[in-house]
């Protein structure tokens, strides 16, 4: 039997170091963060901190210097040439609502259509929803296949010279289904004239991505699921399409000139960047980009596909358990799963008591559990640090789980 | 935050699991008692927990002052179904007053971990939820139905 180590070192990882028995298998919610990357959260704020692009003294240059520093690491790892066209945010939630409420306010008029899909998690749902229901717009949801997969028929069926707006995930953070997305931008453009909104909250951590061969408009994403701090993420955009949209937040830093009666904005990124920037956890999530880097994106892939196929095999053999959405090689590092007897609210409390950390829930995805016909669904999710052990645990733990419900 | 995880994992042994975990509570969640509807029911609640997506609906008959029957009817957790079907047990035959002061025993037994929180013996079950912070929300959630159906009618 072959014996997954870990891609990266749980020694790198100061909270795993310290509990050496935590099996933490909920990084598809927020990951673990590496030394490196708190070492360069502190570094920041000890060498460097100081207002970027206000002071004329040379710590502030150094601040700036650092921001921009980390937006062009950030831009490189995914794929950006372009890096003003890396609009800093707090995540990929606050980048959806960027584009509703700029591009989407500007763009999107009574009797255009949106197109979504039933995979979406709230954030790339519920944005656009209300944008439709603000504007008249008709919204169309694409419906999934018997693996929780877009359908990439029905989608063809979607798209349409109305079409102002497609939606759609990179990677489903409630089953973990990949988007084909050489596909879907195929069917897009052919199709239409749409812009192409692609979440790539769960996408970014986890596969190789290159914004500017993806053929993409909007790409979104979160710096705290790919081993950086929380409260940092980013939208990356055409430089057209953000040239041409209205300001977002308005303050400092995103304008030009400021006149009695009128303003004119900064360019970009500045132009959506209002306030002073989140310059210290960019900074980290530059070291955390730098560390998956070292690590390798397509061997971080291939840990956890190989990750996937040992539980999944292992989590099939258990009587009563369905496993949700395709195939380990169609899917990113999450396993959502049920057991017949076990409601996943106590699945994960007994889980617990095992070391082992699983999510249990709808996902943000309600309109996805609809779909599958239940409320929740247990779900583990695998990262660089996760290994074999971790594997063993959840299997043990559930097997302990099913005897504790078990007849009597 | 590691400290946290120690001082949390120490506190909830794997002897308060299966102190939660009872007998009682899991025959309740098997069979649950009362899972039916009411007929000529006066009062009625419906408690969502939008975390997990589960819904009970619970219902009484109410006469006098005195509640006659209780029933429910939903999905849930063992702890909520456990503690939905414990609550239909121990309700008739009490006030309405004496039903909501229940509720409020059941409350404080939870979130104030009130060991001397006078509860019936038919309940003494719920108290292993007591050290699982996260559960709380779904033992309550029958009782918090209880509160909203009594408050609302007449």
């Amino acid at each position: 039997m072959i014996v997954l180590t870990a891609l990266a070192p749980r020694a790198d990882f100061p909270l795993l170091a310290a509990h050496p028995a935590l099996h933490y298998l909920d990084s598809a919610a927020t990951s673990q963060k590496p030394r490196v990357v708190l070492d360069a959260l502190t570094g920041f704020y000890e060498t460097a901190n100081a207002n970027p692009h206000r002071g004329a003294y040379a710590l502030s240059a150094t601040a700036t210097d650092a921001y921009h520093e980390a937006r062009a690491t950030v831009a490189r790892f995914l794929g950006v040439a372009d890096s003003d066209c890396l609009i800093f945010t707090r995540g990929t939630t606050e980048s959806v609502n960027l584009v509703a409420a700029t591009w989407g306010a500007a763009n999107v008029h009574a009797g255009d259509e949106i197109v979504i899909t039933a995979l979406e998690h709230h954030a790339n749902f519920v944005t656009w929803q209300q944008l439709a229901k603000r504007t008249g717009a008709v919204l169309r949801i694409v419906e999934l296949t018997h693996t929780q997969e877009i359908d990439l028929e029905l989608l063809r069926g979607a798209v349409n010279a109305k079409t102002r707006l497609v939606a759609i995930t990179h990677v489903s953070n409630a089953v973990g289904a990949i988007t084909p997305l050489d596909e879907v931008v195929a069917i897009v453009r052919s199709q239409s004239a749409a812009v192409l909104f692609v979440d790539g909250a769960q996408g970014a951590p986890h596969l190789p991505v290159s914004f500017d061969t993806m053929g993409a408009d909007f790409y979104a994403f979160s710096g705290h699921k790919m081993l950086g701090p929380m409260g940092i993420g980013g939208l990356i955009g055409r430089r057209a399409l953000l040239e041409a949209m209205p300001p977002f937040l308005f303050g400092g830093d995103m304008i030009e000139w400021v006149h009695d009666f009128d303003s004119t904005w900064n360019v970009l990124p500045y132009k959506f960047e209002a306030g002073t920037p989140n310059a210290a956890d960019a900074v980290g999530l530059a070291a955390a980009v730098r560390y998956l880097e070292a690590l390798d994106m397509t061997r971080v892939r291939a840990h956890e596909v190989s990750l996937l196929e040992s539980a999944e095999v292992r989590l099939r053999e258990l009587p009563g358990c369905t496993v949700y959405g395709p195939p380990p090689s169609r899917r990113s590092g999450v396993i959502s799963f049920s057991l017949d007897d076990v409601h996943p609210h106590d699945l994960a409390t007994i889980l617990d008591q095992h070391g082992v950390c699983v999510r249990a829930g709808h996902h943000c995805a309600q309109p996805l559990m609809r779909r599958l016909g239940v409320n929740s669904t247990a779900r583990a999710s695998f990262y660089v640090y996760s290994e074999q052990p971790d594997v063993d645990a959840l299997c043990s733990a559930l097997a302990a789980a099913q005897s504790m419900f078990a007849n009597a | 935050m590691s400290e946290h995880v120690v001082v949390r994992r120490a506190d909830v042994t794997s002897a308060s699991l299966s102190a939660m975990y009872q007998e009682t509570l899991l025959a309740h969640h098997r069979a649950p008692h009362n899972r039916r509807a009411i007929a000529d029911a006066t009062h009625g609640a419906s408690r969502k927990n939008p975390l997990c997506g589960d819904a009970l609906d619970l219902a009484l008959r109410v006469d006098d002052g005195m509640v006659r029957d209780a029933a429910f009817q939903g999905r849930g957790c063992s702890i909520a179904v456990a503690s939905a079907s414990m609550l239909t047990d121990v309700l008739p035959g009490l006030s309405v007053r004496e039903a909501l002061g229940l509720a409020d025993e059941v409350a404080s037994m939870l979130t104030e971990a009130a060991p001397g929180a006078a509860l019936p013996q038919a309940l003494d079950a719920l108290r292993g939820v007591a050290p699982f912070p996260g559960r709380h929300g779904c033992a309550s959630m029958p009782w918090l139905a209880l509160r909203d159906a009594l408050h609302t009618r007449p």
